[in-house]
């Protein structure tokens, strides 16, 4: 497979094979990856869980309910997931040797990611409340808000993910960093569902 | 034949690091998890220190029914600090950063953990949130104990902040600790080393290390909501706009429920390494003591609530909790049993070590009990909140997780220096620290049953006498770990030499020199067998060369 496609690559380590030492680190930097990711979904699922008893124990949840725009939520949620398969597409190019398609989709994957993060602010203008008015505040927006965060921190993981690959950190063999990004950008989108589902289905 | 492997694998298990130069990089910064270990000791040893202090400051204030060493307030911080010491910046350290990284690496046979640089920057993180707790004592520090339930924990002055900042830092330090040494033995184990062939003490941290990751996590949350709802006024635990102060005790026992098993499951580890190496006897029932730390870590995650017993749980939820709860005996009893039947027909070799392990077996069963008399609904509405509480929580970890540190101390003090602790000082030791600590907490399970409540600074004066025996007998114990440390410290350079192996162990870390060398092994060997047959020849094959003079081979060209 390596063999065949070397003669596209400009890449000097393209043609080696990935050797055992490789192999090995990158299973373990993967699983550890994995375990960071278990571990930030309790963070979150701490706060899901605050938010579903302070929401159902009955006092101080705004009457009617909260002014969300679902509208903009839905596209903004479209926008996100969009992101999810251009990051797809970028480490797929990646794999078959392509380095300037995968720049163009990491570059995709980046605007769309600023774009969801532009359509936040847009809802949290549009709601209006305030972090410390009461329940619905505290968890709308330290929920939403760690997840902002994690997507604007995937932003800048992507944008130093695109200047290595650039300057040749990474082999079209050896890519162990590429894949953890896609991971953690996949990994915001799903926790992304679940906050669209808790927040504007239920 | 070493030679070939080396060239056919070109793995980890082959990849030997150029051992590091010049002190910092060796002994400040250092990645190598042997070092990570002695230095999360010397540092949960310090804190012990200054843990124990504010322990005896409390103990002096309690000689006198009417208080009088301190004001109320002041009492109120002394024991907040205290309690949060001893959980996060002594015993948890010493059992899973400590001895942890200390030995479980070399008893899978890896040459390090998985991630050398997190594994530093774990340790360094530690003391760096241990001097923000103190710290605390400049703005106020809290005054709720170390579970700070709000809304006291909300008034509290800024010190509570600082407490929730360098409680939250100690947590991301576990969590990291805690993906590193599972990825550590899903990965790393040599050859042939499959999960029933691990030491007992590599199954304990292979339990606590989800622990460490999940439990932890929940806590961050706890602390950040309360964080942020201090310092910026978010509602979370305030009743007056729709929060709940219930929410807390929720998030934090859902931690902190694990957390008692984090402290305990390493230290039953420790113990099954030392029971049957000095009664000479394969450990009874290897597998039911692995699987049933599995139940416990389990479980341990369906049980929070018997912590809010009192607290307003809905009568419905209250009668699962307090089964699940039971259960959990059902798992420990399990493991005392096998203990004991490892000791029974044994040739017991009564080390300090040995002493230490079998005082476990005494007080921590005693803890257990009292356990699951607290997890019974209708006595714990009695006891909730008075010093029985106290009496257990200091039974399971004083008399549970601090003894097996101490056996584990004596026991693999060789390990890290090549030389034994004094034994005579050892068994002096020994008995002052049981018949101090019996002394100190014994009394506390009547003066409970009686009503005395925990965390108040006076107290009704029919109590003084028992609490005069309680702080007499504290300062037994005090003197006890004081001579430990000093027979640590005078055993660095005036022990016996210990050579590799004084007590004739079986795992891997005893095949290997004292003190350990920085590549651990020349060869990476393979196991054939779990190590606890003592009637067999060693299984494992490939260690011939560790204790011959021949250099380690020449670091892989990567
Ligand atoms: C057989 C196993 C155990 C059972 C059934 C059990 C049960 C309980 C119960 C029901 C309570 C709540 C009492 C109350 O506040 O009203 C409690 C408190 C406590 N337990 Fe255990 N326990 C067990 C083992 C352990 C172990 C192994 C540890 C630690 C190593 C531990 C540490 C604690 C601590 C620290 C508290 C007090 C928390 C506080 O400050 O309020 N327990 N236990
Ligand atoms: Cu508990």
């Amino acid at each position: 497979m390596a063999v065949a496609s070397v003669a596209h690559s400009g890449f000097a380590g393209y043609a080696e094979e990935p050797d055992q030492l490789y192999i090995e680190t990158r299973e373990l930097r993967i699983q550890g990856f994995l375990l960071f990711m278990v571990s930030d979904l309790v963070l979150f699922s701490s706060f899901i869980f605050a938010y579903l008893y302070l929401r159902n124990s009955g006092q101080g949840w705004p009457a009617g309910g909260p002014k969300l725009d679902i509208a903009l939520a839905a596209i903004n949620s479209i926008v996100l997931f969009g992101s999810g398969a251009t990051m797809h597409f970028a480490l797929e190019n990646w794999k078959h040797g392509s380095f300037v398609k995968f720049a163009n989709w990491i570059v995709m994957t980046i605007i769309l990611g600023a774009g969801f993060l532009s359509g936040q602010v847009m809802e949290y203008i549009h709601i209006g409340a305030r972090w410390d008015s009461g329940i619905f505040g505290a968890s709308f927006y330290t929920l939403t808000g760690m997840h902002g965060l994690h997507v604007f921190g995937g932003i800048i993981y992507l944008t130093v993910l695109l200047l290595q690959a650039a300057q040749g950190k990474y082999t079209f063999t050896k890519y162990t960093g590429l894949t953890l990004g896609t991971l953690y950008w996949h990994f915001v989108d799903v926790i992304w569902v679940v906050l669209f589902s808790i927040f504007y289905l239920l | 034949m070493a030679a070939t492997a080396v060239h056919a694998g070109g793995g980890l298990a082959d990849h030997i690091h150029p051992e590091p130069q010049g002190f910092v990089r060796k002994y400040v910064f250092s990645i190598d998890h042997k070092i990570i270990g002695i230095q999360y000791m010397i540092t949960a040893f310090l804190f012990m220190i200054l843990g124990g202090m504010l322990a005896e400051l409390i103990r002096v204030q309690l000689m006198k029914a009417s208080g009088g060493l301190m004001t109320p307030e002041t009492y109120n911080e002394v024991y907040s600090i205290h309690g949060s010491t001893m959980v996060w910046l002594v015993i948890i350290p010493l059992l899973t950063g400590g001895f942890g990284n200390l030995i479980f690496p070399v008893q899978i046979g890896a040459r390090d953990v998985a991630f050398p640089w997190l594994n530093m920057l774990s340790f360094w993180i530690f003391p760096v949130a241990g001097l923000m707790l103190y710290a605390s004592f400049l703005m106020g520090a809290p005054t709720a104990g170390w579970t700070e339930y709000p809304p006291m924990s909300l008034q509290g002055q800024a010190g509570t902040s600082m407490w929730a900042a360098a409680i939250f830092l100690i947590g991301v330090s576990s969590t990291m600790t805690g993906i590193n040494f599972l990825v550590t033995i899903l990965k790393m184990r040599a050859p042939g080393m499959t999960y029933t062939r691990m030491p007992l003490f590599v199954w304990g941290q292979f339990v606590t290390a989800p622990l460490l990751m999940i439990a932890t996590t929940a806590l961050g949350a706890a602390l950040a909501a309360l964080f942020v709802q201090r310092e910026f006024g978010v509602a979370f635990f305030d009743p007056a706009r729709g929060g709940s102060p219930l929410l807390w005790q929720h998030m934090f026992w859902f931690y902190s429920h694990p957390a008692v098993y984090i402290m305990i499951l390493p230290a039953f580890g420790m113990i099954s390494e030392i029971l049957p190496t000095f009664s000479r006897k394969p450990i009874f029932g290897y597998k039911m003591i692995a699987f049933s730390s599995c139940a416990i870590a389990i479980l341990g995650f369906m049980v929070w609530a018997h912590h809010m017993f009192t607290s307003g749980l809905a009568p419905a939820l209250q009668l699962p909790f307090m089964v699940l709860t039971m259960l959990i005996a059902i798992p420990t009893g399990v493991k005392i049993f096998s203990w004991v039947a490892t000791l029974w027909g044994g040739v017991i070799h009564m080390t300090t070590s040995m002493m230490f392990a079998i005082g476990f077996l005494a007080t921590f069963t005693l803890g257990g009990i009292t356990g699951v008399f607290l997890a019974a609904v209708p006595f714990d509405l009695h006891a909730h909140g008075t010093y029985f509480i106290v009496a257990h929580l200091h039974y399971v970890l004083v008399g549970g997780s601090l003894m097996g540190i101490l056996a584990g101390l004596f026991y693999w003090y060789p390990k890290m220096t090549g030389r034994l602790m004094n034994e005579t000082l050892g068994k002096w030791a020994f008995w002052l620290f049981f018949i101090g600590f019996n002394g100190t907490f014994l009394p506390m399970h009547w003066l409970g049953m009686w009503g005395q409540p925990r965390r108040v600074a006076m107290y009704d004066p029919q109590f003084q006498g028992w609490n005069q025996v309680a702080s007499w007998f504290s300062f037994v114990m005090t003197a006890a770990l004081i001579l430990v440390l000093i027979n640590a410290l005078w055993s660095m350079r005036n022990g016996k030499r210990s050579g590799h192996n004084p007590w004739n162990a079986r795992t891997l870390e005893w095949q290997i020199p004292s003190p350990m060398p920085y590549y651990n092994f020349k060869h990476v060997p393979s196991v054939f067998a779990a190590p606890y047959d003592f009637a067999e020849p060693l299984p494992y094959r490939g260690l011939e060369e560790e204790l011959t003079g021949a250099p380690p081979p020449v670091p892989a060209a990567h």
